[in-house]
């Protein structure tokens, strides 16, 4: 794209570069079509975000690229495609057609609706029936050279019986102005598939983060989910499973750490739609300085599923008094057939008894906060497959505790 | 340097509440001292000021180990000093192995000023073999290791995990906060005999019990009593048989006569 800033694009402007690419006809008229609604909306009313920091009109996108593929080639002999988006749509046209923007709907919001005209970086994922892709796929998402703003997209369909790791991940180092990240992630898991899923949001100082991630779960899928955000300045993400086959099961783990004056908000859903599905999801977060997180979860079970089975959990540690840390767990349920549903919820400072108890066997204060910390996020770091990336995530999480 | 434990004059609170007032006791190094006392005597609070709990105040007095005047040492440097707190309610850390905690206090102990920590960690060999032989001795079972710290651990394993520090960490002086409670005989044995092998010159022993019962196992050449804040008595392993025989209130109406 040109270096036009989004105050100075145009519909018109928009649609003469996806031409100028040679994307097919219905994915220049969707651009267009968001860039309307983009131009047409207002900020979106998000009463515990706090978009006043942006400006996002006077960013500007560039064509530029960040991201970083990494997975063994091996599975590309079993079947499973692994590409940039862009390099995708001469290939898997109809399946990226057929799928794109159905699990999270791009005109929702004037954020959505902008990703939705702007996109660049992007990767489509498909693994077929059967294929069970064993080694890890890790997709990298950073900020283009020279750029302050990035639209990524991942889009992953798993098909019948087939088993895969994904890890996505957004990275960048600290930014000297306000940058904006503004990701979508749709997992579309066919019956009976395996789908590990882990998601890693580590962007430096100054990004503000809003995203989509949904994962549809058919009949039997079976999905693990560990979800991780460290970074940011602002994070805003909406994030849902959606138990729509009979007998689907989630295990969802969160570990959020909000240190420094970072506000960082989730709002995990689980939808059950299915007979006989089963979630648990259990989200820990820790902050500390000023730092603010919410955690805006909810289960809404619809009025078509029977025999549900659901347990939703958060807990939050206090490392700071002027830390703060909002939990709005919800429960909808719309159906009178529910065969387990529970919730609990936690919130304190490090239990000074325990710090003592370590201390008098020679654990100095510091090292005992830290374990105590790296312990609560235990459960969720040890669901991380690739070792490297649990030693870098632990050590950008020590660095936090200590700061 | 002295390995005697001398407290002088000690008092302390918690809130407004006045517990110690004015202790006076020496522990000589190397050998098993005897606490007793009836309940809310102040027992528990003096072993949880020994360690530096942040809990209670010091309002007057001294504790005087190894040339140094503890009360101005964080607990952490008291432990490293050779003191070691046996607890009565041993705190659970949901999270943190068994195996990692005891690394990081024995990697504690091992450091020194000036020095890489990775260079005088212990070794990871080295530190699997003591764990190991610790366990055996303790009768506990290798999961053990893995376990989260006192997490969901019966009373019996959270006092056998005690001595397993204290075997590990191999401190110069041992205080005991009424170990025995909530101890089956067996555990109690297993305890005892626990202690008793580290017991000798090179470690002393503060015991502070209710009960003469875990003086049978663990045997002490002095015994002093501890009522309302003070120690009232000192003797020997006789003045504990008594203590058993007769109970408590027949002390209180010695003192009340003599005052």
């Amino acid at each position: 794209m040109t270096s036009l800033t989004l105050k100075e694009l145009s519909a018109d402007a928009i649609a003469a570069l996806s031409r100028q690419r040679g994307e097919p006809a219905w994915l220049t008229e969707r651009r267009s079509e968001a860039w309307s609604f983009f131009a047409q909306s207002g900020p979106p009313e998000w009463r515990r975000t706090d978009l006043s920091g942006l400006r996002p009109e006077e960013l500007a996108p560039t064509t530029g690229t960040a991201l970083t593929l990494e997975w063994d080639e091996a599975l590309a002999g079993q079947g499973v495609t692994l590409k940039p988006l862009g390099a995708a749509l001469s290939s898997h046209a109809e399946l990226i057609k057929a799928r794109m923007d159905t699990a999270v709907a791009a005109l929702e919001h004037k954020f959505s609706a902008l990703r939705a005209a702007l996109w660049q970086d992007g990767v489509l994922l498909h693994v077929p029936k059967n294929v069970a892709a064993e080694t890890p796929i890790r997709v990298r998402y950073g900020l283009p050279a020279g750029s302050r703003v990035t639209f990524p997209r991942t889009l992953v369909i798993v098909e019948d019986h087939a088993q895969v790791t994904l890890i996505e991940e957004f990275f960048s180092g600290d930014q000297p102005a306000t940058a904006l990240a503004a990701p979508v992630t749709e997992i579309f898991a066919g019956p009976g598939s395996r789908v590990r899923f882990v998601s890693v949001q580590r962007w430096g100082d100054g990004v503000y983060h809003i995203g989509g991630q949904k994962v549809v779960l058919e009949r039997d899928a079976d999905l693990e989910w560990t979800s991780v955000a460290i970074g940011a300045k602002v994070q805003h993400i909406e994030a849902e499973t959606a138990l729509k086959g009979d007998g689907s099961r989630v295990n969802w783990l969160g570990a959020t750490f909000a240190g420094d004056a970072q506000k960082l908000l989730t709002a995990p859903w689980l939808r059950h739609i299915g007979h006989h599905a089963e979630s648990y999801m259990e989200f820990r977060t820790v902050v500390n300085d000023t730092g603010y997180s919410v955690f805006d979860g909810m289960i809404k079970i619809e009025r078509e599923s029977t025999g549900t089975s659901t347990r939703l959990e958060e807990h939050a540690l206090h490392l700071n008094p002027g830390a703060r840390n909002d939990s709005i767990p919800g429960l909808k349920i719309d159906t009178n057939s529910v065969l387990k549903g529970g919730h609990a919820s936690t919130s304190g400072d490090v239990d000074e008894e325990q710090l003592f108890y370590m201390q008098s066997r020679g654990i100095s204060k510091t090292e005992a906060r830290r374990m105590i910390v790296m312990g609560f996020f235990g459960p969720a770091l040890d669901t991380i497959p690739v070792e490297a990336l649990r030693a870098e995530l632990e050590a950008a999480i020590e660095a936090k505790i200590l700061s | 340097m002295s390995n005697d434990l001398v407290i002088k004059d000690l008092q302390a609170r918690i809130g407004e509440k006045e517990i110690l007032k004015g202790v006076n006791l020496t522990v000589q190094g190397g050998t098993i001292h005897a606490i007793m006392g009836p309940n809310g005597s102040g027992k528990s609070t003096l072993a949880s000021v020994i360690a530096g709990h942040p809990g209670y105040e010091v309002t007057g007095g001294e504790i005087w180990y190894r040339g140094q005047n503890i009360l101005e040492l964080e607990p952490d440097e008291r432990s490293k000093l050779g003191l070691f707190l046996a607890f009565q309610y041993p705190v659970s850390v949901p999270g943190v192995t068994v195996a990692n905690f005891l690394r990081a206090a024995i990697n504690a102990h091992r450091a020194e000023e000036g020095k890489d920590p990775r260079e005088t960690a212990i070794p990871v060999a080295e530190f699997r073999k003591q764990l190991r032989e610790g366990m055996k001795l303790l009768e506990m079972d290798e999961s053990f290791a893995r376990r989260y710290l006192n997490e969901g651990f019966s009373g019996g394993e959270k006092k056998r995990l005690e001595i397993l520090q204290m075997t590990m960490l191999k401190p110069s002086m041992a205080v005991m906060d009424e170990t025995d409670s909530g101890l089956d005989i067996d555990a109690l044995r297993i305890v005892a005999e626990g202690v008793n092998r580290l017991a000798g010159p090179e470690m002393g022993v503060l015991v502070i019990t209710h009960y003469q019962r875990l003086l049978n196992y663990i045997k002490p050449q002095f015994v002093s009593v501890m009522m309302d804040g003070r120690i009232v008595r000192e003797g020997g392993p006789e003045l504990a048989l008594e203590l058993e025989e007769k109970g408590y209130d027949w002390l209180r109406e010695e003192l009340a006569g003599t005052a």
